[in-house]
């Protein structure tokens, strides 16, 4: 059974609802925007997961995000789900915190494509299960 | 990687060359006690940052403070300041002397190593901040159960301390109790915590920020 490990606190156990709104009102007094994501596909190079709206610029209150972040999972309630806390600052102006708040029951993992290259070289490929269970024209 | 030992205008060609070619410069400070500590004809490693940054290297060694290598907290603080900061104020307690403008200069992340475990994230939180590169060599490889139980507790650790400080808890004083209850979800952590729990460096720094109070008509 995989458990994918990406974003800041990829090992530690997923945080639950009284931690997630601390950390949300860390990132509203740091002044960082949040945005949410969705995605099926969990690939490690896959940074394009789906926007859930428009990043929560100035918001100075954590339930308005913790309602946006509900309203999201009810919509995606199988999917892996991660927030990403801009931070605006010059010199920055990047995400200074991301990590997942919701992922679905069963995480198939990836498989390696191994690909004979010239000269017996191999080239490896990471694929993931997710999608290729997906049969054509239900993912997007 | 690279060291000092290559010279100042190699560390330049290399910085293009690595940007050229999609490569991250490490660059290592073998050598440089040689010259930062000698007290008198030197050069201290805080100018050696200043270089190295506008060289265009991305990481340095740079200090961990609490490891097993030399360095006080306010002399590694002036380090990380001219690694990172876009503007320096005068701050003589950290070895700044006047104001410096980066403008939009890029940074160089600093390199915490040597000695460093993860019984000491509260204190490498507190003393180094969140931009800096923690690199646990003899922390990682030296767990008893292996490599990657090693790089599972440094992780497991460092994202307690994390959530702990972002949740506005007091770390600093906390982090022994913070690590402890992080432990009973981790094994490996709990392994590592009992093995190094004792490893301590605590000595004085011959590194001193040398400098004397400037005499004025004032003071005359």
């Amino acid at each position: 059974m995989t458990r994918l490990q990406q974003g800041t606190f990829s090992l530690s156990a997923d945080l639950t609802d009284a931690q997630l709104k601390k950390q949300i009102e860390y990132t509203i007094k740091k002044g960082f925007a949040i945005g949410i994501e969705w995605t099926d596909d969990p690939h490690p190079r896959n940074s394009y997961w789906e926007m859930w709206g428009l990043p929560l610029f100035d918001i100075p209150d954590a339930a308005t995000i913790l309602y946006e972040i509900n309203e999201a999972r009810k919509a995606h309630p199988n999917v892996y789900i991660k927030i990403n806390a801009f931070d605006n600052t010059r010199g920055v102006e990047s995400t200074a915190l991301s990590f997942i708040i919701q992922r679905p029951t069963f995480e198939p993992g990836f498989y390696l494509v191994r690909q004979e290259g010239k000269g017996r070289n191999i080239i490896y490929t990471l694929q993931s299960y997710a999608v290729q269970s997906g049969a054509e024209g239900t993912r997007y | 990687m690279i060291d000092l030992i290559i010279g100042y205008t190699a560390i330049q060609s290399i910085a293009y060359w690595a940007r050229k070619n999609d490569l991250i410069l490490h660059l290592h400070r073998a050598g440089h006690s040689t010259y930062t500590r000698q007290k008198n004809h030197g050069i201290n490693f805080r100018v050696i940052c200043k270089w190295m940054r506008m060289s265009g290297v991305d990481h340095i060694h740079a200090g961990t403070v609490v490891g097993k290598l030399e360095g006080d907290p306010s002399t590694v603080k002036g380090f990380y300041d001219t690694l990172l900061l876009p503007t320096l104020k005068e701050n003589r307690a950290i070895g700044l002397f006047f104001d410096m403008d980066w403008a939009s200069l890029r940074k160089c992340l600093p390199v915490a190593s040597g000695g460093i475990h993860c019984g000491q994230m509260h204190q490498l939180v507190q003393l180094l901040g969140e931009d800096v590169v923690l690199q646990f060599g003899g922390g990682t490889i030296g767990h008893p159960d292996g490599i990657q139980s090693g790089a599972t507790a440094n992780r497991v650790a460092l994202e307690a301390m994390i959530i702990a400080r972002n949740e506005g808890r007091n770390y600093v004083e906390e982090g022994p109790e913070i690590l402890k209850k992080a432990a009973k979800d981790c094994r490996p952590l709990q392994v590592a915590l009992d093995l190094w729990k004792a490893i301590t460096f605590n000595y004085a720094s011959t590194d001193t920020l040398d400098f004397e109070a400037t005499p004025t008509k004032a003071s005359a």
